[in-house]
């Protein structure tokens, strides 16, 4: 099939995408990860935890855990979906990070990004996706936030790859 | 709709995004930093129109009171919570959407990237619990709350009941910003490729 073969153009995936996530807007709510992800994390810590994760008020008074919670399935959809894609166009096989130094950089840059979704109650996609196109202030603050970290980031990893 | 209608909605729209972004290598990080350190604008273009869609698509519904838009008050946090994220991904490579993908295409530091981002969101779930900022839902009231350094509530939807403008000029106007934007990046690719053609 063609479409396994060659690669989409992203204008085009991203259109299809916007018009699904106007559905979702009306359905239950606009694309989002970090609100699944989350949830994920509670879940996760709840089945460590058990009862003493109530002694994290977080848990309780901002997330409490809740396996029917719709934005997981956000997420593991997309790995769902993924993987099928990879499967059918030939393009799934494991890959590893060669060098120490990737695993570092993707330890802190996984580290950044859980810290900074919850610390402002929305992630990349829930920016771009969501907040902005509902012309949300906390959009544009996000937006900003964004692309200075993204700026920042940059410099780093230009700094690093010219070693 | 019940609680399993709307995992099953959430899950069959994660399946086709998860396919879609697969198929087309779209990278959220990719449009951002590709911009700022390669200056290719493959991704970012691709982020524009589907703001544009979603922007008209939004406010549209937003005029007639319908749609669940994103209720929570919003300020500081906002600003340097996507700042962290926006150094994190640019260091991991990969954002919220894209760890997921490469996951699912079997790409083992994706998922430490995943690993990471729960166990950063359990770090910040240990100081919330600390000093209680920002503002849980529960204590947002949607007005200024400076103390806290909070702004309130304010969308497309706030703005026409303030002035009694319907929500989709507002969105008319925000897709035309894009719209320039969209339209200085493709003048910039044409100028980038004849540059090209005459070296």
């Amino acid at each position: 099939m063609e479409f396994f073969r060659k690669t989409l153009d992203p204008v085009i995936a991203l259109a299809i995408i916007a018009v699904l996530d106007i559905f979702m807007f009306l359905i239950v709510g606009a694309w989002t990860v970090g609100g699944g992800e989350t949830m994920m994390t509670g879940l996760a810590a709840q089945a460590v935890l058990g009862e003493d994760l109530q002694r994290i008020p977080f848990w309780n008074l901002v997330f409490r855990p809740d396996p029917g919670y719709w934005k997981i399935y956000i997420s593991l959809g997309m790995l769902f979906g993924a993987f099928v894609g990879a499967l059918l166009s030939k393009e799934f096989y494991l890959r590893y990070p060669r060098h120490l130094s990737e695993w570092i950089l993707i330890t802190v840059g996984g580290l950044l990004m859980g810290f900074g979704i919850r610390l402002a109650f929305v992630c990349n996609v829930s920016t771009f996706f969501g907040l902005t196109p509902e012309m949300n202030l906390g959009g544009y603050l996000a937006i900003s936030g964004i692309i200075a970290g993204a700026w920042v980031g940059s410099l780093i990893y230009k700094k690093i790859l010219e070693g | 709709m019940s609680v399993v209608g709307e995992c099953l909605v959430a899950f069959i729209f994660g399946s086709v995004v998860g396919l879609l972004v697969q198929r087309s290598r779209f990278c959220n990080t990719a449009a951002l930093r590709d911009a700022i350190l390669f200056k290719t604008y493959r991704n970012t273009k691709a982020l524009l129109v589907a703001m544009m869609i979603l922007t008209i698509g939004f406010t549209t519904f937003l005029t007639i009171g319908d749609g669940h838009p994103m209720h929570f008050d919003v300020g500081l946090n906002q600003i340097l919570g996507l700042f962290l994220f926006g150094v994190g991904m640019v260091l991991a490579g990969a954002c919220t959407v894209s760890t997921w993908v490469k996951t699912g295409e079997g790409n083992v530091g994706a998922l430490w990237a995943l690993l990471f981002t729960f166990i950063g969101m359990f770090l910040f779930s240990l100081l919330w619990s600390y000093n209680y900022w920002p503002p849980a839902p529960s204590a947002m009231t949607g007005e200024p709350n400076l103390q806290a350094l909070q702004l309130g509530y304010s969308n497309a939807a706030t703005l026409q009941e303030k002035y009694g403008i319907p929500a989709i000029v507002f969105g008319l106007g925000q897709t035309l910003v894009l719209f320039v934007i969209y339209r200085a990046i493709l003048r910039k690719e044409r100028g980038q490729s004849s540059g090209a053609a005459s070296n």
